[in-house]
C-alpha cells in the first residue's frame, strides 16, 4: 500500500472514530431520512394514487430520495467537522503534514463516503419491514454506490465553504446547500407531474440523474441507459467540487 | 578568502504580513539561524511571533520578503520545507476522542513513516516525553503539561532538521516547564535546530544560544543573552523609600553617585553604578546623611528585561509600576 493509501485511511480512521466515541453523536443523522420517510409517507401517502404517479406506493418512491439525503447530510456533516476543525487547530496539524493536498482532502472525504451507508442502511431496514419492495441486490449495490458518490460531492462542497468561512457557523449554508440540491430533483414528484419551471430546474440539476439511478429496481429495472448519467453526474459534481476544495487548501494562509 | 560559513538552518529576509485592515503583524524581519542553535524568539503579547512561525512553516503566506528554511523557500518550495520541520503551535491541536498512542501513530502516517516502524516510534518517542503511563487514555484527559508533551512528541516523530516551538511553556507549572528546557537541550545536544518563542525572560536567558528580540512586529535587538545584557549596561541599584520621604532629595543625593535610570516595577530610584557591591556603602551613608530612609535595596545586574527597556522604552514583563509616574516627573 503506497504512502498516499496510508495517509486517507489513517484520517478516515480519525473521521470514523467520531461516530464511534461521541455516544449519540451520530443518533440524529442515522434517524433523519427514516424519520423523514415516514412522515412524508403519511402526509403524502395518498399521492401516489394519481394519475401519472410513476410508482404504486409513496414510499418506494421516496426511500431513494432518503438514502440521497443522508448522503447529503453527512457530507455537510463532514464540512461543518472540518469547519470545527480550523476553528480548533487540528487542521493546522493536517497542512504541515507533507502530503499533497489532494491526499489530504481525500482524507477527509473518505470517511463520508462510508459514513453515509449508516443512515440509508438504517432506512432501508426500516423500509423494508414496512413492506417496501425488495429492489434486488444488485440494485442496492449500485444504490450504495452511488450515495458514496454523492456524499463525496457533498463533503467536497461543504469542505469549500469550510474552507472559506474557517468557522462552523457556516455549518447552514452547507446543510442548505446540500438539501435544496435535492429538492429541486424529482425527489416528490414524478417529472411528468412537476410544473414547467420545476422540471426545467429539475432537468438541469444533476443530482435528478443520481436520484433517478438509486431508484433504479426500486421503480423499474437496473438499466445502463439510467445508470450511466448518474455516474457522470456525479463524476462532474466531484470533479468540479473536488477541484475547488483542493485550490482552496493551496490557497490557505493567504 | 572566504569560506563559506555553516548552512543556515533559517534564514530570512525582509519578512513581512499584513492582514486585511490590519497594521503590519509582522514588519520587515531579517533572521539567521545557524544548524544546531537554539533561537530564542522573545517578545510581549502581539509582538508578531506567532505570525512570524506560521509563515515559517508554511502556514501562512508571506505578503513580503523571502524566508529560506533548511534552503528551501517557504513560499515556493513548501513541500520541501514540511518534510523538513517539525512544529508545535501555541495551541497544541490534539483530538481529544483519541488516545495519545493512536494521536502519534496517526502523526507519524501523515509523516510517511514506514508502517512496520510507526508503532514501534511512536513508542519511543512517547516514552522518552513520559507518557508511557498515559498513552493508552483518550487526550481529552490530559492534562495541560501532557498535552504539551504529547505534542512535542507528534513534532518529533520524522526527525526534523528543524524544531518550531511557539510558546512551548506558557501555562506550565516550574516542573513542567523544566522537564520541557531539559528536552530542549536534549534535542539540541543531537543536532536539531530549534525555533522557539517565548514571552520568559528566564526562558530566554536560559535556552537560547542567540535571541532575537520583537516588539511590534520588529526585531529591536539579537545576539547571545550574555552580549545583549552586556551591552546596555552596568550594574545598577533599585530603591524603595520608606514611606513620606523626600523623594526630590533622595534622587538629588543619588544622582551624586552615578546616572539615574528608568525604574523598574515597584521601586522609587535606579541608579547606575560603576563598581557593584562596592558603591552601595557610601551611597547608604549619604542618603542617611541627608535623612532620607531607604525601605529596600536590590543590587541587579542587567537583565533582558533591561535590554527590552532599552530598545523599546517598556517593560517586556509586568504590567503597572505604582512608583513610576512620581520618579518620572523627577527625571
Ligand atoms: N488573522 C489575523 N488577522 C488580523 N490580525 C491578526 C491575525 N493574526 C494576528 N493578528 C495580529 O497580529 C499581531 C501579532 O500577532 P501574533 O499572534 O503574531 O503575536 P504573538 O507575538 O504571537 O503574541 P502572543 O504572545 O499573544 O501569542 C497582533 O496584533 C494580532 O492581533
Ligand atoms: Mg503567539
Amino acid at each position: 500500500m503506497s504512502g498516499d493509501l496510508r495517509t486517507i485511511r489513517a484520517l478516515m480512521g480519525r473521521g470514523l472514530n467520531e461516530i464511534l466515541r461521541v455516544p449519540g453523536g451520530a443518533i440524529p443523522g442515522v434517524l433523519a431520512p427514516t424519520i423523514f420517510m415516514l412522515g412524508l409517507s403519511a402526509a403524502f401517502g395518498k399521492a401516489a394514487a394519481l394519475p401519472n404517479f410513476t410508482a404504486d406506493d409513496f414510499r418506494t418512491f421516496i426511500v431513494p430520495v432518503g438514502m440521497l439525503q443522508g448522503a447529503g447530510f453527512t457530507g455537510a456533516a463532514t464540512g461543518v467537522n472540518l469547519a470545527r476543525d480550523i476553528e480548533q487547530g487540528w487542521f493546522d496539524r493536517l497542512m504541515l503534514a507533507p502530503a499533497r493536498r489532494s491526499v489530504l482532502l481525500a482524507g477527509v472525504v473518505a470517511s463520508a463516503c462510508l459514513r453515509c451507508l449508516l443512515p440509508a442502511t438504517f432506512l432501508l431496514v426500516v423500509a423494508f419491514s414496512l413492506g417496501v419492495d425488495w429492489p434486488g441486490v444488485g440494485a442496492l449495490a449500485l444504490g450504495a454506490l452511488l450515495i458514496m458518490g454523492l456524499a463525496a460531492a457533498a463533503a467536497c462542497y461543504a469542505t469549500v465553504l469550510a474552507l472559506r468561512f474557517r468557522t462552523q457557523q457556516a455549518a447552514p449554508l452547507m446543510q442548505v446547500g446540500t438539501f435544496v440540491a435535492i429538492l429541486f430533483t424529482t425527489a416528490y414528484v414524478p417529472r411528468e407531474l412537476l410544473s414547467d419551471w420545476l422540471r426545467a430546474i429539475a432537468d438541469l440539476n444533476p443530482v435528478t440523474h443520481v436520484l433517478e439511478g438509486v431508484r433504479q429496481g426500486f421503480i423499474g429495472d437496473v438499466t445502463w441507459a439510467q445508470t450511466w448519467p448518474a455516474l457522470v453526474a456525479l463524476a462532474g459534481l466531484v470533479g468540479l467540487f473536488g477541484a475547488l476544495a483542493v485550490r482552496g487548501m493551496r490557497r490557505q494562509g493567504r | 578568502m572566504q569560506y563559506p560559513g555553516p548552512i543556515a538552518a533559517i534564514e530570512v529576509i525582509g519578512l513581512e504580513r499584513r492582514f486585511k485592515g490590519a497594521v503590519k503583524a509582522v514588519a520587515g524581519i531579517d533572521l539567521e539561524v545557524a544548524a544546531g542553535e537554539v533561537y530564542g524568539f522573545l517578545g510581549p503579547n502581539g509582538a508578531g511571533k506567532t505570525t512570524t512561525v506560521r509563515m515559517l512553516v508554511t502556514l501562512l503566506r508571506p505578503t513580503g520578503g523571502q524566508a529560506l528554511v533548511a534552503g528551501f523557500d517557504v513560499a515556493t518550495q513548501p513541500a520541501d520545507v514540511r518534510r523538513r520541520i517539525g512544529v508545535a503551535l501555541q495551541e497544541a491541536a490534539l483530538d481529544p476522542l483519541m488516545t495519545g498512542s493512536e494521536l502519534i501513530e496517526l502523526q507519524a502516517t501523515l509523516h510517511g513513516i514506514a508502517p512496520r516502524t510507526v508503532r514501534a516510534r511512536g513508542a519511543e518517542l512517547i516514552e522518552r516525553v513520559g507518557l508511557s503511563q498515559a498513552a493508552g487514555r483518550r487526550v481529552g484527559t490530559y492534562s495541560g503539561g501532557m498535552r504539551r508533551r504529547l505534542d512535542l512528541a507528534m513534532a518529533l516523530i520524522h526527525e526534523p532538521e528543524v524544531l518550531f516551538l511557539d510558546e512551548p511553556t506558557t501555562g506550565l507549572d516550574p516542573t513542567s516547564r523544566l522537564t520541557l528546557w531539559e528536552e530542549v537541550r536534549r534535542l539540541r545536544d543531537e543536532g536539531t535546530t530549534v525555533f522557539l518563542t517565548t514571552q520568559y525572560l528566564e526562558e530566554a536567558d536560559q535556552l537560547a544560544d542567540r535571541l532575537g528580540i520583537i516588539a511590534a512586529g520588529r526585531i529591536v535587538a539579537t545576539g547571545t543573552p550574555a552580549a545583549l545584557k552586556a551591552e546596555v549596561g552596568r550594574p545598577h541599584l533599585d530603591l524603595v523609600l520608606a514611606p513620606g520621604t523626600d523623594l526630590r532629595r533622595a534622587h538629588e543625593v543619588v544622582t551624586r553617585f552615578g546616572d539615574h535610570r528608568p525604574v523598574a516595577d515597584g521601586c522609587h530610584l535606579s541608579i547606575e553604578i560603576a563598581r557593584g557591591a562596592g558603591d552601595i556603602a557610601p551611597i547608604l551613608r549619604a542618603l542617611d546623611d541627608a535623612d532620607v530612609a531607604v525601605a529596600e535595596l536590590e543590587l541587579r545586574q542587567p537583565t533582558l528585561d533591561d535590554v527590552f527597556l532599552a530598545k523599546t522604552g517598556e517593560h517586556l514583563e509586568g504590567s503597572g509600576n505604582p512608583h513610576s509616574e512620581a520618579a518620572a516627573e523627577l527625571v
